[in-house]
């Protein structure tokens, strides 16, 4: 039986196959954005292929195909979702586009404000409200309701989001909203915000609630023409889809929560990252995912990816907990300029694919990292993508001498300079991370996967004293080939009301709700063991921010049950921000479980033959070192299990380019995974 | 200065001292303990050396930025013996400070025993003592009635808490275990940068870094000239008004005069009135900082705020006057107004000089505090409102934001969850929606305020205090777009007649179940009404923004 990873990215479908005896197999294609399922099957084709098998033999063999899918994503990004109208307690319609006042960009007072998915003409008020302790002070108005779903139908909306005040605390009056509209508007899509988010803080759920209607008709619409095909072409299997938390769920879920969706291609790359962390046995990993336009970071820490509700796509606040994913806009085509200071900035502007780095010769001139890491000779202009797309040394030149002539700085000075510029981003990116997370980056390796990350990992990491950096060869495919072990995860949570300390026996009537509920949702699609997650989220009674504080090993039914959580918290607190306050009151906000069904693993991935023999260069070329140095180029496939070599040299293979700089030493690890060791 | 600094090198220093800035605001967003902290982010964190210059802030509340100069220029003054480990403090607007509730902590950086740099965090403190809880004291006719007074201290000396003097000015204000903890994560947020500069000086060397900096300055002051340039030149006149100062004076006049030559500019405020008996005076600091926020608003966005910005910059006032009062007033109010109106005489004055620029103005402050006992829990609670931010100037670019800030905050003042309110206050919060028809029309259409219906559900009589301005003249039009509509509050009490609030009024009762009927002001308009696109006008109709056809 097959196990087959599918991510769809912007540019290329991967797809990565694999079977008992751990054979793996990677195939890519073309991504098709208008379908991507048009891709995706084409994909499969290409799999099977290199399987040697037809298409049909090899879905009739799969038992679970699992899908990252940037449908939702590209949705919010495009502003391509549904019409959604917004039914909301009357009198605070505006809260989203209030958005708790702020605004980005402190010093910008030209730029008008964004315009909110669901503008205010859509937004209609019904007259109902719930006081802070869930008690209804004005009981849901029928005639209103009414009144407000005439008002939804005339505005031609086909998706509606509900959100009353306080609905986290009893969802009642929602529910008979969403019943009403079920049976006035049948053909309309609902989200209802006490089942999206049930938490405090109306911005968040209000915000979540939308983008989830905003987003879910195209998701579910996708899903289902995919599992159509899927069945057509013979698949007989369960297909699962990766949700923006790491775990998988299958598609009736994702359609229902699609907000949760708008992760799902990078959450990939992290179950690889965690698979790596797994069979490197390295517990504590910085997955650094550089790309064309953007820098993926995140952090494995003791083997685990940790998780936030602080997410924001596309301006929207999507306060679903997902993967700590921070994206920075640094990568390959970040454009180089000088400002009015003749200060050298990069980014946060690409030259995207088209037109590209000037080198691409598709009439770009501004001089991009890509330019720089040419100019530098990092980039083998002629074996760029293994030769099909050779690029242009001397478009790369002439705009980094524009770059150069602004500063009154030499070609290769600027070139340096730019290079330089975009790790510093990138380190920053990453130390602001592991600020938040309270956690020391000088402990973690680097992994370094993505099709730039490679010729700046060293530097970056030498940059936050990070001193192992490691490349796998599944680098350019690192996400299909993590969804392969992706768990099957579903999350709840739920909001905790009380002046007052929470008692022992509110905490376990809290848990036991929330994972008989797990757990029997989870039931529903999975048959083997269910393993319980449970955290809390805390704060001192007058901060605003919770932290999230895992409650792995806590015994429910110990007498001092409260005081080992508040104890728990005050650690995790001294961790993330130097001190605790022992004497304060400790605030439990939400109560959050997750139930997880592990798959059962494959085989691990065949160990590569090793050698004991000196690695041999292809070749040599030129390259910046702090000066021209001619230096050792390696085949990163001619490269052998046990094999060393020292910097300075560079090491390429089809899609990816590592640079390996004086003093750092290389060994091939028993995976045949670069394994680079600072100086 | 021997170093030669490659501008490569200046770029890097320059990335890193603003990533330092940015984890310090990280940090303190999420450890302070009151609500006008972690919540609405009145706080703001900064680099000086020791010459008082301002070398990197992060993004925060505008009003601070400016007046951390003068703060460290104090400090420099008080302590000559500063110590690695030691932590300086200060509030006092007459030694370096803006206003009393504004409290400021240093941090020295050293290399080695040679002292560099400052790491600085201020924040907003929810009480500071004095006679009204919440600082701000309409009543006060002298600075010691607004709270405790601290000029710069020792707080620390060589990493030694003085726990008599941190117990000294915790007993003087009223809820010393909020102050304890904010003020606990002013320090972590201080030390975390002090740690990391100096991890920029061990690594580029003492000297690089220093030449780096003045190379940054330089740098950033060319791009501000180079902007300048291309304003036109000439003798510009703007004022702004005040309502009142609570004590019986009103339409206090705030006066700019600037000149513009090529890329220098010089602000004359020496013809603004005279100073009040009442907390409605400017410090100095604080007027100095006013004057740079108007000015940062005017340049490029992306142009770091350092002191390099600010040397095309010529401040020119006169003590005695509302902008510059003499020791001993009181200035509570000062950071709000008359900030807001020195900036809006500024910006009304350059409207000739740089129009694609000007934009209209951002709402005034009014605020209302209420202390009572929370019925369900039997605790004293104190809140402070931050909801019903007032609207947004509208500018060149476009219509402006609603429910958004003042002129000193602009955006950077985050109004919690209702819900959370709820829970933590004994507050009901009947409306909390735009306030169609307070945008000043125009061309570009100003933000909207908001209209806020709040019921106080306690069981016993609770005491509010109103301190702001606004309600008689709202954010101004420019160039020809119309003002945005003043601050409207009442208080709505069963079995008495409305009763409209002013905005400085000292404890006002306030009856279980009584209203307060907010009305937030909205922004100024930008350009001529005429010239506003059918378009536009429909769709605020459509939208409920505007209730009347125009």
């Amino acid at each position: 039986m097959f196990t087959i990873g599918i991510d769809v990215g912007g540019t290329y479908t991967d797809l990565v196959a694999t079977d008992e005896t751990g054979r793996t197999v990677f195939a890519k294609s073309p991504s098709t954005p208008a379908d991507q399922s048009i891709g995706v099957m084409a994909g499969l084709e290409e799999l099977a292929r290199r399987i040697g098998v037809t298409r049909a033999a090899m879905l009739a063999a799969t038992d679970r195909l699992v899908h990252g899918t940037t449908v939702a994503t590209n949705a919010l990004l495009e502003r391509k979702g549904a019409r959604v109208a917004l039914l909301t307690t009357e009198g605070h319609r505006d809260v989203v586009e209030m958005r708790e006042g702020l605004k980005p960009d402190r010093y910008d007072l030209r730029t008008p404000p964004p315009e909110p998915l669901v503008p205010r003409e859509r937004r209609f008020g019904v007259r109902e409200r719930l006081k802070a302790d869930g008690s209804a002070s004005i009981p849901l108005d029928a005639t209103a309701l009414d009144a407000a779903i005439a008002d939804v139908r005339r505005s031609d909306a086909t998706s509606v989001a509900v959100c009353f005040l306080h609905a986290y605390l009893n969802p009642v009056h929602e529910l008979a909203a969403v019943e009403r509209l079920a049976n006035e508007l049948p053909g309309v899509s609902v989200s209802r915000s006490s089942d999206v988010l049930p938490q405090i803080k109306e911005y968040e759920r209000v915000s979540t609630t939308i983008v989830n209607a905003y987003v879910a008709p195209t998701v579910q619409r996708y899903l289902a023409n995919l599992e159509r095909s899927l069945i057509e072409a013979g698949f007989a299997g369960s297909l699962f889809v990766v949700l923006s938390h790491g775990g998988m769920a299958p598609v009736e879920e994702a359609s229902r929560l699609a907000a949760g969706t708008v992760l799902s291609g990078p959450a990939g790359g992290i179950s690889g990252s965690r698979r790596c962390a797994d069979l490197l046995g390295i517990p504590d990993l910085v997955p650094f995912d550089m790309g064309g336009t953007s820098t993926d970071i995140s952090l494995i820490s003791d083997g685990v990816a940790s998780l936030s509700a602080d997410g924001m796509l596309a301006g929207q606040r999507i306060a679903l907990r997902s993967l700590d994913i921070a994206s920075i806009a640094a990568g390959g085509g970040s454009i180089a300029s000088v400002d009015g200071g003749r200060t050298l900035r990069v980014g946060p502007e690409s030259a995207g694919s088209v037109p590209g780095p000037a080198c691409y010769g598709n009439g770009g001139l501004a001089a991009t990292v890509t330019d720089a890491n040419v100019v530098l000779g990092y980039l083998d202009a002629r074996a760029f993508m293994g030769g099909a797309r050779p690029l242009d040394r001397a478009a790369s030149e002439a705009a980094v001498d524009r770059i150069a002539a602004a500063l009154d700085l030499s070609r290769i000075e600027a070139a340096a300079g730019i290079y330089k510029m975009i790790n510093l981003k990138m380190a920053d990116g990453i130390r602001l991370t592991t600020l938040r997370r309270g956690v020391d980056p000088r402990k973690f390796a680097l992994l370094s996967f993505g099709g730039a990350a490679g010729m700046h990992a060293a530097e970056v990491a030498r940059e936050l004293e990070i001193r192992r950096i490691i490349v796998p060869t599944v680098a350019s495919v690192l996400s299909a080939w993590g969804m392969l072990t992706s768990d099957l995860r579903y999350e709840v949570s739920r909001t905790h009301y009380g002046t007052g300390r929470i008692s022992a026996d509110e905490v376990r009537g809290l848990f036991a709700a929330l994972e008989k509920q797990a757990a029997g949702r989870l039931r529903g699609w999975f048959k083997g063991d269910i393993a319980i997650e449970r955290s809390a989220e805390m704060r001192y009674g007058e901060q605003v921010f919770e932290i999230d504080v895992l409650l792995g090993d806590v015994d429910l039914n110990a007498p001092d049950l409260v005081a080992d959580i508040e104890e728990r918290f005050h650690r995790r607190h001294e961790e993330l921000y130097t001190y605790a306050s022992r004497g304060q009151e400790v605030v439990f906000v939400n109560a959050r479980v997750a139930a997880v069904g592990k798959v059962a693993r494959r085989a691990g991935d065949a160990a590569a033959v090793s050698s004991t023999a000196p690695c041999a260069p292809r070749g040599r070329r030129q390259a910046w070192f702090g000066a021209w140095r001619e230096v050792p180029v390696y085949g990163l496939d001619d490269l052998r299990p046990g094999q060393s070599l020292d910097g300075p040299a560079i090491i390429e293979a089809e899609t990816t380019t590592v640079l390996v700089d004086i003093g750092d030493r290389v060994t091939v690890n028993g995976l045949g995974w670069l394994d680079i060791t600072l100086r | 200065m021997s170093v030669k600094i490659d501008p490569i090198t200046r770029s890097v220093v320059q990335h890193r001292l603003s990533s330092i800035v940015r984890e310090m605001g990280e940090a303190m967003l999420r450890t302070s303990y009151s609500q006008i902290l972690n919540s609405s982010r009145d706080f703001s964190l900064g680099i000086c050396d020791t010459s008082g210059r301002l070398i990197a802030q992060a993004d925060h509340i505008p009003v601070h930025v400016g007046a951390l100069p003068w703060a460290t220029l104090a400090v420099e003054q008080r302590f000559k013996d500063v110590a690695p480990g030691d932590v300086i403090l200060l509030n006092d607007p007459y030694q370096g400070g803006s206003h009393l509730p504004d409290l400021t902590a240093f941090v020295p950086v050293f290399d080695g025993d040679k002292r560099l740099l400052w790491t600085i965090v201020r924040a907003h403190q929810s009480d500071i003592g004095g006679a009204t809880h919440g600082a701000y004291n309409p009543a006060a006719t002298e600075i010691y009635q607004e709270g405790i007074r601290i000029p710069p201290i020792k707080l620390y000396e060589a990493g030694k808490p003085r726990e008599d003097l941190l117990d000294l000015l915790a007993l003087n204000i009223r809820n010393p275990r909020e102050f304890r903890g904010d003020l606990a994560a002013m320090l972590g947020a201080a030390h975390l940068g002090e740690r990391r500069v100096a991890k920029l000086f061990s690594e580029f060397g003492t000297e690089t870094v220093e030449a780096a900096i003045e190379a940054i300055l330089d740098a950033t002051e060319q791009q501000t000239r180079v902007v300048v340039s291309t304003w036109k030149d000439g003798v510009f006149h703007g004022e702004a008004l005040l309502d009142d100062d609570g004590h019986g004076r009103t339409d206090i006049r705030i006066s700019a005069k600037v000149t513009k030559t090529g890329s220098d500019i010089e602000v004359d405020l020496t013809g603004s009135d005279p100073q009040s008996t009442s907390f409605v005076n400017s410090s100095h600091a604080n007027m100095q900082a006013a004057v740079a926020m108007a000015f940062a608003y005017l340049i490029d966005a992306d142009i770091p705020k350092n002191t390099g910005a600010l040397r095309p910059l010529k401040v020119v006032a006169k003590q005695g006057t509302i902008v510059w009062a003499d020791p001993g007033r009181p200035v509570t109010l000062c950071t709000s107004h008359p900030s807001n109106e020195i900036v809006e005489a500024i910006i009304k004055a350059m409207s000739a000089s740089c129009p694609d620029r000007v934009m209209g103005g951002w709402g005034r402050r009014f605020r209302i505090a209420i202390q009572g006992e929370d019925p369900r829990n039997s605790r004293n609670f104190i809140w402070h409102m931050f909801q019903a931010r007032p609207g947004g100037g509208a500018s060149p670019g476009g219509d402006g934001y609603s429910s958004i800030g003042e002129w000193h905050s602009v955006g950077g003042l985050k109004f919690g969850s209702i819900e959370v309110a709820e829970v933590r206050f004994p507050l009901h919060f009947r409306q909390h929606e735009f306030r169609p028809d307070s945008g000043g029309d125009g061309q570009h259409r100003g933000g909207l305020g908001v209209a806020l219906d709040m019921v106080l559900e306690t069981a016993k009589p609770a005491k509010g205090n109103t301190a702001g301005d606004g309600a008689r003249h709202g954010p101004c039009g420019m160039l020809g777009g119309r003002d945005g509509a003043p601050h409207h509050y009442r208080l709505l009490s069963e079995g008495r007649e409305p009763r409209v609030l002013k905005t400085k009024e000292v404890g006002i009762e306030l009856r279980p179940g009584d209203c307060l009927e907010i009305r937030s002001s909205g922004g100024g308009g930008w350009g001529p009404p005429e010239q506003r696109s059918v378009e536009a006008r429909a769709r605020d109709a459509a939208q409920g923004l505007v209730s009347k056809a125009v």
